[in-house]
């Protein structure tokens, strides 16, 4: 059998991934994680003293902690499992690449295991973050001097 | 899976059953303010507090006009800067300000407690992280 | 590429071990032990991955009631970097040891390497086998074990398991190798490594049909031809190819896949089984047990190995696999 033959035939053994189901579990998933990280932060907003403005710190934090608490007891690997994106974007999914890490390389040690591979996965999120927002940055106070928009 | 969801709906629209507008203090104008908020569209709801030469005016914009809120806010507090010149008035549309003023009402504080409690509250707004 | 073993060294016995997750294989009633912890009570995954393979070649010794002092040469191998988890299993046992790597076909490629030995007269007994823990390897090609990726239907589950054999002279009461295939390495252009069982599939084919053809035997000569760790998906496309080469439909029931049926129809796995541990365990437990109780006489024993690594693969390499194959007769 040629390559060009087989590739045919893998293509039409191999499943199509469900696009719209993943897609609408990453939608239910991610609401709840989101609706969850509502919950927090009003809970930051009325029982402490911190605004709309200031409680997304807080908020972030306890998400992570909580992103943790699951990971290390094996749990967000399922929710990232049947969530796909879902569990992956909001800030918990970046917890959870930061603590996966840290478990898997705390064997190796504290500087060279868990320093040095703990953004093993999180680090091109943390890079590419800081890249694109400077560029956004950059062409918003282009077209601002421009006088397109206004900040 | 729902349940989560159910849950918050349910807290959400507990809250638009209550008195939209709200104007607490002495019965200066009340009205006249009441009307200022009313004509915004983008206002849903409001408490405002009155004291002395003071005014604490607490918004809640519409979920739509919440992308621009910092430019509402600023709006708002133009406004009212041009129709009480000689009113110290201070707009926030943060929910802790609007909150916080809810429970002023509620407790019916006293005069001097809620000079501190205001000046207080303008100081967290102003936080920025 | 055939050989064909005049003394048809014998396999003497099985040692299986596997862990916790393995219960829920179909074929853990055949296995030695199974050890509720992954880690084997050590500190780190590596080191239980070591431990297991030194329990399974321990089982094995004792079942056979000989020591390690009576055993000539260790060959095996696993999946992790430079294979320490064998070597220094090796260390342990204090045999004569040469690592060999055909990822997951080193099952087979390790037993004939030790009929060679026996054949040559180099060899009175010797271990051969293979082992995964599926923690050590998913962190060594994949992502950590912990992180919640979304892995695709077509991928595998690497197993947590370690099957050894030990191999002697001829013995009439016990299954021996007639004949082996030592496969070339096959490139299809597959680059997807959460898709193995279609970059395996065609090594897997190419071995088979060679055999087949150098043994002049077709496909129903034996009883069942089995591979190591396709998966549903490469079964399917193994199947595909081979109905394409001519064999008839009805033939194709002889063919499994250990990987495939290792877990069962449980979707939690996606396509099933990978790893060296998967087609070992398997092979050195099932298979011999059936062989030595008569249920078969002549299987075909295909382990397939992706030879890629995690650097090869992101360099943009498509990936290419190896497939040997035992010939086990039982009279």
């Amino acid at each position: 059998m040629e390559k060009e033959q087989y590739q045919q035939l893998e293509q039409s053994v191999t499943p199509k991934p469900p696009y719209f189901k993943n897609a609408a579990k990453a939608f239910f998933v991610g609401g709840i994680i989101c609706t969850i990280g509502q919950a927090v932060s009003l809970f930051y907003i009325i029982f402490f003293d911190f605004t709309e403005a200031t409680a997304g710190n807080p908020t972030v934090s306890t998400m992570v902690f909580f992103a943790m608490i699951l990971t290390g007891f094996g749990l967000y690997k399922r929710i990232g499992q049947f969530g796909g994106a879902g569990s992956a974007v909001p800030v918990t999914g970046f917890g959870n690449a930061v603590i996966s890490a840290a478990i898997e390389h705390k064997s190796e040690g504290l500087v060279l295991g868990v320093g040095g591979n703990l953004f093993k996965l999180a680090g091109s999120v943390v890079l590419f973050g800081v890249v694109s927002a400077f560029f956004v940055a950059l062409i918003k106070y282009i077209l601002v001097t421009l006088g397109v928009v206004s900040w | 899976m729902m349940l989560p969801i159910v849950v918050c709906m349910a807290l959400l629209s507990g809250c638009t059953e209550k008195e939209k507008f709200i104007v607490y203090g002495p019965p200066q104008n009340e009205e006249e303010v009441e009307a200022v908020l009313k004509e915004e569209k983008f206002v849903e709801r409001t408490t405002v507090i009155q004291y002395d030469d003071k005014m604490l005016v607490a918004v809640q914009f519409k979920p739509w006009d919440k992308w621009k809120k910092a430019k509402l806010e600023k709006k708002l507090q133009k406004k009212f800067d041009e129709k009480y010149p000689n009113k110290d008035v201070f707009v926030s549309a943060d929910y802790k300000i609007f909150y916080e003023a809810n429970k002023i009402k509620k407790d019916q504080l006293e005069d001097n407690k809620l000079t501190d409690k205001i000046s207080e509250l303008k100081k967290l707004a102003q936080e920025e992280t | 590429m055939v050989i064909v073993f005049q003394s048809k060294p014998s396999f003497l016995a099985g040692g299986v071990v596997a862990g916790p997750l393995e219960k829920r294989s179909v074929f853990s009633q055949y296995f030695d032990t199974i050890y509720d912890d992954e880690r084997w009570k050590m500190e780190t995954n590596e080191q239980g991955h070591r431990k297991m393979i030194q329990e399974a070649c321990e089982i094995l010794m004792k079942k056979s009631g000989v020591n390690n002092l009576e055993i000539d040469f260790f060959l095996g191998g696993d999946l992790v970097n430079q294979m320490t988890p064998t070597n220094f299993a090796a260390r342990e046992l204090a045999i004569s040891f040469i690592g060999l790597f055909s990822a997951c076909a080193t099952s087979v490629s390790s037993v004939i390497v030790a009929s060679l030995l026996t054949e040559l007269g180099a060899s009175n007994l010797s271990i051969a086998g293979a082992s995964s823990q599926h923690n050590a390897i998913e962190r060594q090609f994949r992502y950590p074990v912990n992180y919640g990726a979304q892995k695709p239907q077509t991928a595998q589950w690497t197993v947590t398991a370690a099957g050894f054999a030990l191999i002697g002279k001829h013995r009439e009461e016990c299954p021996c190798i007639e004949a082996a295939t030592i496969g070339k390495v096959i490139d299809y252009g597959m680059d997807d490594p959460f898709h193995m069982g279609a970059a395996m599939a065609p090594a897997a084919f190419q071995t088979i049909q060679s055999h087949l053809e150098q043994r002049n035997q077709q496909f129903y000569n034996y009883d069942l031809i089995l591979t190591g760790d396709l998966g549903q998906l490469g079964l399917k496309l193994l199947k595909g190819m081979l109905v394409e080469n001519g064999v008839k439909k009805e033939e194709l029931t002889l063919l499994r896949d250990a990987g495939a049926e290792f877990y069962g129809q449980d979707e939690a796995f996606q396509s099933g089984a990978s790893g060296a541990g998967c087609s070992a365990a398997v092979f050195f437990s099932y298979i011999i047990q059936q062989l030595r109780a008569g249920s078969y006489k002549r299987v075909l024993l295909v382990a397939t190995g992706a030879l890629l690594s995690p650097l090869s693969y992101q360099q943009g390499e498509t990936i290419p696999c190896t497939a040997h194959a035992i010939e086990i007769t039982m009279k």
